[in-house]
């Protein structure tokens, strides 16, 4: 979906991602790997650390961005996302005028299907513009909107590795050359991905309120078996966030991982399918005209 | 008023509400911030989307006593005790205290003020100048949320018209299953409306312009890895403390900068430009004395600080700093002059 970058270009991108990799997950997680390092050091903090980690996160987004419109966006994937992203938004709209069970949202099965079949770029565009756009409409515009977009960013931005990483494993072969998976399955790409997909969504669906809860979690108070304190070990970090996760959260994901392995089943097909359908005249291109020896020579990209 | 405006009250509101914990400072903040909220409501009609949220009101009523009922059933600190749980409930058996009732309750004003605040802002501020807001640099991304805020009523009312057919078809909704005809069709007209919008946008003479220059965005990132680098030294090293701002601080303006220069090479027109007023700069100059306010050493700066443990005592209160929050509520005062929409 990307044109072909220059070195640098691609340099850059490649460490945008990292820097943002590094530093979103230690905005994210740094309650789990701090008190190991200095266990002094985050008491005197507790009232601006939410506000520095907002920041930070903010400017993660930016960045992050700024590669992905610099690359992968032509007039097409911008139609393209504008629509998918409203269409998304209106079944949050719809979601919050008739709520569904617990943690349900139909919002995370549009966002996996269309970081698997588009990339992992349009993947993390689509996830967190869509938290974007369905906040504007729904009047959710607030300090947890960047790590919601941030989060069902990175939902869209694994979607795109799965479907690479299933890509790669069909086109291995076994030491003899056969090819490792069946060959009606290799036939036929657009039905077999579906298992991956619904075990997928449900991951994501306990996976999203993991991580968000963590923006939170530190500076709330409570029991102490459930909450964090400065000082305490990553071990015991861990066990109590678990708790925490279980006592609170764990409920209420069950019926989004159970709501979005439901809509892959249902409709994962056709959508996938259709969105599959489209992908080739979304991403046909033209080049400009190259004159070679004189003579005019009209590329396809 | 202009976005800008807005949003420095909302910085102002944030920043007191993230500074006090003491109850007298908060309820002058809530109420400051509700009077706006009022006053807002009684002059401006919402769209029909945003008339479908739930009140801020609401919230607070809500949330105020769940926080304090919450935080009273998990925390056992405390020496005024209510009444006692049997000891046989799990995690909450035990002595109910009215210092964990109070602090759960004062938890529970500053979210409510919080999601107060955005409210008005959500409620102050259209859609497109909400836009607006974003970054010349961004341009491509905000011709998509755009074109998304363009469409959804327009999908909403598709979702409607195939909804309609369907069900002259003889097709009710009554599974989950049900609703594939109802999706598939919105789905594919979408994308097929895409596809003529991407035509149009083209012929049109848009173009994304791509990668622009290579140093400034560069520049970006380093700005973001001082940032990241400050954050670290703030957190880990309280005592280059001072180096952990400076490096946060210096990032976050490199990166800021970097950004309003490739903002630059891209054009922007206005079709009506938002113009500065004095109501305007009375709004940005109130909410920068409310957050300057708190941290003037010559006022009583100690009132600010409130832990209701181990014993409750009474909150202090500085006339001084009272007045400072009282500044939250100037777009109140400024919009009791204009007349309704």
């Amino acid at each position: 979906m990307s044109q072909t970058p220059r070195p640098a270009a691609r340099w850059l991108s490649i460490g945008t991602y990292i820097l943002i990799s590094i530093i979103g997950l230690a905005a994210f997680l740094y309650p789990f790997w701090l008190p190991a390092i200095e266990p002094s050091g985050i008491s005197g903090h507790a009232q601006d650390a939410p506000v520095m980690t907002l920041l930070l996160i903010g400017l993660c987004l930016i960045a992050i961005f700024l590669d992905a419109q610099a690359n992968g966006l032509t007039t097409k994937t911008i139609a393209l996302l504008g629509v998918l992203v409203a269409i998304n938004s209106v079944l949050r709209f719809i979601e919050v005028t008739i709520p569904g069970p617990g943690g349900f949202t139909p919002i995370f099965f549009l966002i996996i299907l269309c970081g698997y079949v588009f990339g992992a770029r349009f993947g993390f565009l689509m996830g967190a513009l869509t938290l974007l756009v369905s906040g504007l409409i729904t009047g959710g515009v607030g300090p947890w909107l960047p790590y919601q977009m941030f989060t069902a960013g990175w939902m869209g931005l694994s979607a795109g590795w799965l479907a690479a990483l299933m890509a790669e494993r069909k086109r291995r072969t076994t030491d003899d050359g056969r090819p490792i998976l069946p060959s009606s399955v290799v036939r036929r790409p657009s039905s077999w991905p579906l298992l991956p997909l619904i075990l997928f969504g449900a991951l994501w669906g306990f996976l999203y309120g993991l991580i968000i809860n963590i923006w939170f979690w530190p500076f709330a108070t409570g029991p102490a078996a459930q909450y964090w304190q400065p000082g305490i070990g990553l071990a015991q970090t861990l066990q109590r966030y678990a708790v925490f996760y279980l006592a609170t959260s764990a409920g209420w994901d069950v019926f989004g991982a159970i709501g979005n392995a439901v809509l892959m089943l249902l409709f994962g097909l056709p959508t996938l399918r259709t969105l599959l359908r489209f992908k080739g005249r979304f991403t046909f291109n033209y080049r400009p005209v190259q004159v070679v020896s004189g003579s005019a020579q009209l590329s396809e990209a | 008023m202009r976005s800008t405006a807005w949003l420095m009250w909302l910085g102002a509101c944030a920043g007191v509400l993230w500074t006090t914990r003491n109850p007298l400072y908060l309820v002058l903040a809530l109420l400051c911030i509700e009077w706006v909220r009022a006053s807002l409501v009684q002059r401006t009609s919402p769209s029909v989307l945003a008339r479908s949220s739930i009140s801020p009101a609401r919230l607070v009523v809500f949330m105020v006593p769940l926080s304090a009922l919450l935080n009273a059933v998990w925390t056992r600190a405390g020496d005024t005790v209510l009444f006692r749980l049997p000891s046989w409930l799990p995690l909450i058996g035990g002595a109910i205290t009215l210092e964990a009732v109070v602090f759960g309750a004062l938890n529970g004003l500053v979210l409510a003020g919080f999601i107060t605040a955005f409210s008005v802002l959500n409620r102050a501020l259209p859609v497109r100048a909400l836009v607006n807001l974003i970054p010349r640099a961004f341009h491509s991304l905000a011709v998509i949320v755009s074109i998304a805020l363009t469409y959804v009523p327009f999908t909403l009312r598709q979702a409607q018209a195939i909804r309609e057919a369907q069900l002259i078809r003889g097709h009710a909704l009554r599974r989950v299953r049900d609703w594939l005809p109802l999706f598939m069709p919105l789905l594919a007209g979408g994308l097929e409306r895409a596809l003529q919008l991407a035509e149009a946008i083209t012929a049109r003479g848009f173009a994304n312009p791509g990668r622009g220059n290579l140093r400034l965005e560069a520049l970006a990132l380093v700005g973001l890895l001082l940032a990241g680098l400050g954050w670290l030294v703030r957190l880990l090293v309280p005592a280059f403390s001072g180096w952990g701002w400076a490096g946060l601080l210096v990032g976050m303006g490199l990166t800021g900068w970097s950004i309003w220069r490739l903002g630059k090479r891209i054009p922007r027109t206005h079709y009506r430009l938002e113009k500065w007023t004095l109501k305007d700069g009375l709004v940005i100059g109130a909410a920068v004395l409310a957050v300057v306010g708190l941290h003037v050493p010559l006022f009583n700066r100690a009132s600010l600080f409130y832990d209701p443990y181990p014993v409750l005592t009474l909150p202090l209160f500085d006339p001084l700093i009272g007045a400072c929050i009282l500044c939250l509520a100037v777009p109140a005062i400024l919009l009791m002059g204009d007349s309704p929409e």
